[in-house]
């Protein structure tokens, strides 16, 4: 395999990524515009270190892992002095309450509740749920042991379970309309 | 093994995820078969899991980014794209009649074993019969899911429109296509109707060998058949890609295979499918 080949490859599989990595990343901050930014930060950096990817490791979960570190970079960026990681775990302040409850009227309830979870948690779901990554992959993209990224998922979905209560489990859930209009054109 | 009821619930999560296998998972399944109190446990937590997958589709990424992210990558050399593309698409596609294009390429994910395609597959079909796994591209085109997928699995994909014979009508419909995780890497799920019964066909380029079950060679290719959760499940790999085919129907599973070889002789040929023993 010759390493124009290696880069053929490496594109087609990093491209293959996109959506994926910017509805985290829109997850991970809220903000189409930023969540913008720290994708092409992400592929930025990707692409400089691509050949220290190792071709055992999946390189779906290494790009994941750039975009988390990425965040991570801008969080601590913008945190006020004093403030550590474990801030990361109480209810998210910028989940707006009003916002939740409009989207809880317009049937968008178990979006909202995921929405509201500690960003750890909130990650956990997206990084399961959506895209599907493994215990070990998770634990490989945030950093931390998979005993606490499982644990994390069953404390999210056990906050998910008792914000909804367990009757409306079983209504239909309204599917919330594509948000295509979350990024800017 | 028997599992108590204490070591069952704490399985649950994992087994839900999917990171429960072998004798761990064969133990767990038989335990909530004969206990109720934890198949209740686990239909709860699964109704939450479900809700949760469902309630969170896909954002794809604005066009605006895609076009920046493409401008940060080389410009592929000519002649060194590695799929197939132009006329070698077009012969290859007249070379089998009705089959699935394919690039050969190496994933960079790691191995998955036949047993875990299989579960996944029959995992997949039944999230998407109670409608909790929406498509992402609705369509009966198949250059129209076919382009959708383009950029979003790391293999192209072109979906076969096989010619329907004088008097003849089409065995099945395309529904549409979505994106789905497997083994750390995207695959590609297709929904069909037969008969009016769904069929689910997943794609991957994940590095896994199909073994074991009934054993059907056509051509070149062979066909693993199993039952799992009461379907029918097939899988094979042709030239880099992995597929597996999942369905409820009643007659022979062989029949889902029209999906893609769907002309006039090949269902001919396929209805005289030769069987071997299970290996």
């Amino acid at each position: 395999v010759t390493e124009a080949e290696r880069d053929e490859a490496f594109r087609r599989v990093a491209v293959a990524c996109l959506d994926g990595l910017y509805g985290f990343a829109l997850s991970l901050c809220r903000d189409a515009t930023l969540a913008e930014d720290l994708v092409q930060e992400t592929y930025l950096r990707a692409l400089k270190a691509r050949h220290k990817a190792s071709p055992d490791a999946g390189l779906r979960s290494w790009m994941f892992a750039i975009l988390h570190n990425v965040w991570r970079n801008e969080v601590r960026r913008r945190r006020p002095e004093g403030l550590t990681d474990e801030a990361d775990l109480i209810q998210d302040p910028s989940a707006d309450p009003l916002q939740l409850a409009d989207r809880r009227e317009s049937g968008g309830r178990l979006r909202a509740a995921i929405e509201a979870l500690p960003g750890p948690f909130r990650e956990a779901i997206l990084l399961r749920c959506v895209e599907g990554f493994s215990y070990r992959e998770m634990a490989e993209i945030v950093g931390c042991p998979a005993g606490t990224v499982m644990s994390r998922l069953a404390r999210a979905r056990a906050l998910l379970r008792k914000s909804l209560g367990p009757a409306r489990l079983g209504e239909p859930l309204a599917h919330p309309e594509r948000s295509t209009q979350a990024g800017k054109h | 093994m028997a599992l108590s009821c204490e070591s069952a619930r704490r399985l649950v999560t994992s087994y839900l995820d999917g990171e429960l296998v072998g004798e761990d998972r064969s133990a767990f399944e038989s335990h909530v078969e004969a206990c109720d109190a934890c198949r209740r446990v686990l239909r709860d937590e699964e109704a939450v899991v479900d809700a949760v997958t469902s309630a969170l589709p896909r954002t794809p990424a604005p066009d605006g980014l895609r076009t920046r992210v493409d401008s940060l990558f080389p410009a592929a050399p000519r002649g060194r794209r590695l799929w197939p593309a132009g006329a070698l698409a077009a012969g290859l596609a007249l070379a089998l009649a009705a089959g699935y294009l394919y690039r050969h390429e190496p994933p960079p994910g790691g191995a998955a074993t036949a047993s875990d395609l299989v579960a996944f597959a029959a995992d997949t079909h039944l999230r998407y019969t109670r409608g909790q796994l929406p498509l992402e591209i609705g369509s009966d085109r198949p250059e129209a899911v076919s382009g959708w997928f383009a950029g979003r699995v790391p293999f192209s994909l072109t979906l076969p429109d096989y010619p329907v014979g004088p008097g003849e009508s089409k065995l099945y419909r395309l529904l549409g296509g979505r994106l789905v995780s497997f083994r750390g890497d995207y695959a590609a799920y297709l929904a069909y109707r037969m008969e009016e019964r769904p069929i689910s066909l997943l794609v991957t380029s994940s590095q896994v060998r199909p073994e074991g079950g009934e054993v059907v060679r056509f051509a070149s290719l062979v066909f693993h058949q199993e039952s799992m959760q009461g379907l029918k499940i097939i899988t094979w790999t042709d030239k880099g890609l992995t597929y597996a085919l999942a369905s409820d129907l009643s007659v022979g599973g062989e029949r889902s295979c029209m999906v893609c070889h769907g002309s006039p002789e090949e269902r001919r040929r396929i209805e005289r499918f030769p069987r071997s023993p299970t290996t």
